[in-house]
């Protein structure tokens, strides 16, 4: 009694210092994960093997505009997603192949292909060509990515921290701007999308502005701007439009 | 430049034109950032996105602490020390400083031939847990390193004489039988004689008196007897001589 009675006398002036707490973090849940019999990337061919091959018109429609497929997730829990349109190649895809492949741990990640193999014919001249004469032979095949279309997923007994690093240095490589992302994180931008759409301020939308041609506008856009409602300008996405 | 074409489907009611220009100039989808005509940038620039504007910004308002939710790990703890301070009669807090080699394992071993237990909390989780309960008195003696020293037996005795031979562990306080100790309270606490013993000294001083009763009692009537023995011894002793008197 003695003793506690001199420390609350002296209890004004003297601060109790108390030591942190170390806080676990629980660990993250990996049930219903399975690793496949071959988880890492398969090679890819780098022409299709059809006997009788046609030279196709450029055909630049296939990069323009939203992706319809190949948006939502499968099997894994992290990818790489495409923000905005472009060509793959056979190289960006044994660059893709060979990196992942290399930073994955077999016995507990996985990886999976959203994009198919190299199917669109590019042709070109021969090298001190003269013009005219037709169309040239095939040079190579690429593959069409729409932005908002996943190109690979990664999966497995893993955290984003631990794969964000090489899925953004793929990324990074690629010929048109992507980035890394999660299940929660994909599913957060588009809240925030939807978000932004519904708290949006300014009453001009460009939907608005063009479904009534305001101001004769109509003679300025064109009619994918109907179904693009500007947030596409070519092969481009902008992201920060609503 | 122009090329003439057939559109089928071009214009899909009313006039066909037989024939119609179709271009093969221009490319919507380019390689590169292709500018946008004048008017549609102008119209592209009215459309932006404007953010909601709270009425209040955000600096002015009053800071709202997010409730954390409390970590299981704590929950644990807290139930652990509760349960600590119910379960035990003697609770002796101490100072713990850093003691080389095994020397607090074999304290811990030499306690628990005692039933005493040492047991470590965090100070932050016996705070909380002792502000509700009575042992708040409790509290300024959870300063830095702690180490509870408890026992369901109040053993204050043999605790002493353990913590003799480890200097690095300092008795602060405690409490013995809902009764705050100090130091010295401990010190002198531990002198006392056992419950058992002291018992025995209480009933032996109790039983004295008692036992004393029926002579107490009966030492008046025995008193009594031998005064009217001898008073009985006397008066045949006079009234014998009254007669040799009267004979003689």
């Amino acid at each position: 009694m003695l003793c506690l009675l001199l420390f609350l006398s002296g209890s004004s002036s003297t601060k109790i210092c108390t030591p942190g707490l170390k806080k676990y973090a629980l660990p993250p849940d990996y049930s219903g994960t399975q690793i496949p019999e071959k988880p890492k990337l398969k090679f890819v061919e780098r022409a299709p093997n059809v006997p009788k091959v046609r030279r196709e018109f450029k055909n630049l429609r296939d990069i323009r505009g939203p992706s319809t497929e190949a948006t939502e997730f499968t099997e894994g829990q992290y990818g790489i997603l495409a923000m905005g349109g472009g060509y793959l190649r056979w190289g960006h895809f044994e660059m893709i192949r060979l990196t992942i492949n290399r930073h994955i741990n077999p016995r507990k990640m996985f990886a999976v292909w959203r994009v198919p193999a190299p199917y669109k014919p590019i042709t070109r001249k021969g090298l001190g060509q003269r013009m005219g004469g037709g169309k040239g032979a095939i040079d190579h095949y690429v593959t069409a990515v729409k932005a908002g279309r996943l190109i690979v997923e990664v999966g497995g007994y893993v955290e984003f921290g631990e794969v964000e690093r090489f899925l953004t240095q793929v990324a990074q490589k690629l010929p048109f701007p992507a980035i890394a992302v999660s299940r929660e994180s994909m599913q957060e931008m588009r809240d925030k999308e939807e978000e932004r759409r519904q708290n949006n301020q300014n009453p001009w939308t460009f939907e608005r502005i063009i479904t009534s041609n305001m101001l004769g506008m109509r003679k300025f856009l064109s009619p994918y701007d109907l179904q693009l409602k500007g947030r596409y300008w070519g092969k481009f996405f902008l992201p920060d439009r609503v | 430049m122009a090329a003439v074409g057939y559109g089928a489907g071009f214009c899909r009611a009313g006039w066909q034109p037989s024939f119609q220009l179709i271009r093969h100039g221009s490319k919507a989808v380019t390689r590169h950032w292709k500018p946008m005509h004048f008017v549609r940038q102008k119209l592209m620039e009215v459309t932006e996105y404007i953010p909601p504007k709270p009425l209040i910004a955000p600096e002015c308002m009053p800071r709202v602490k997010v409730a954390e939710e409390e970590h299981g790990f704590v929950k644990f703890l807290r139930r652990q020390v509760e349960q600590t301070f119910l379960e035990n009669n003697m609770i002796a807090v101490c100072q713990y400083n850093y003691a080389p080699g095994g020397e607090i394992v074999l304290m811990r071993h030499r306690l628990r031939k005692y039933n005493i237990h040492a047991k470590f909390f965090p100070n932050e989780i016996i705070t909380t847990v002792l502000m509700e309960s009575k042992y708040k008195n409790l509290l300024p003696l959870f300063v830095g390193r702690t180490l509870l020293l408890v026992s369901p037996e109040t053993r204050a005795q043999e605790m002493l004489r353990v913590l003799k031979s480890i200097p690095q562990i300092v008795l602060l306080g405690g409490c013995v039988d809902n009764t705050l100790l100090s130091r010295e309270g401990f010190a002198n606490y531990a002198k006392l004689s056992s419950l058992v013993a002291t018992q025995g000294a209480v009933v032996g001083a109790l039983s004295v008196l008692p036992s004393q009763t029926s002579t107490i009692l009966q030492r008046g009537p025995v008193h009594l007897t031998s005064l009217l023995d001898q008073y009985v011894k006397q008066q045949t002793g006079d009234g014998a001589e009254a007669k040799e008197g009267g004979d003689s």
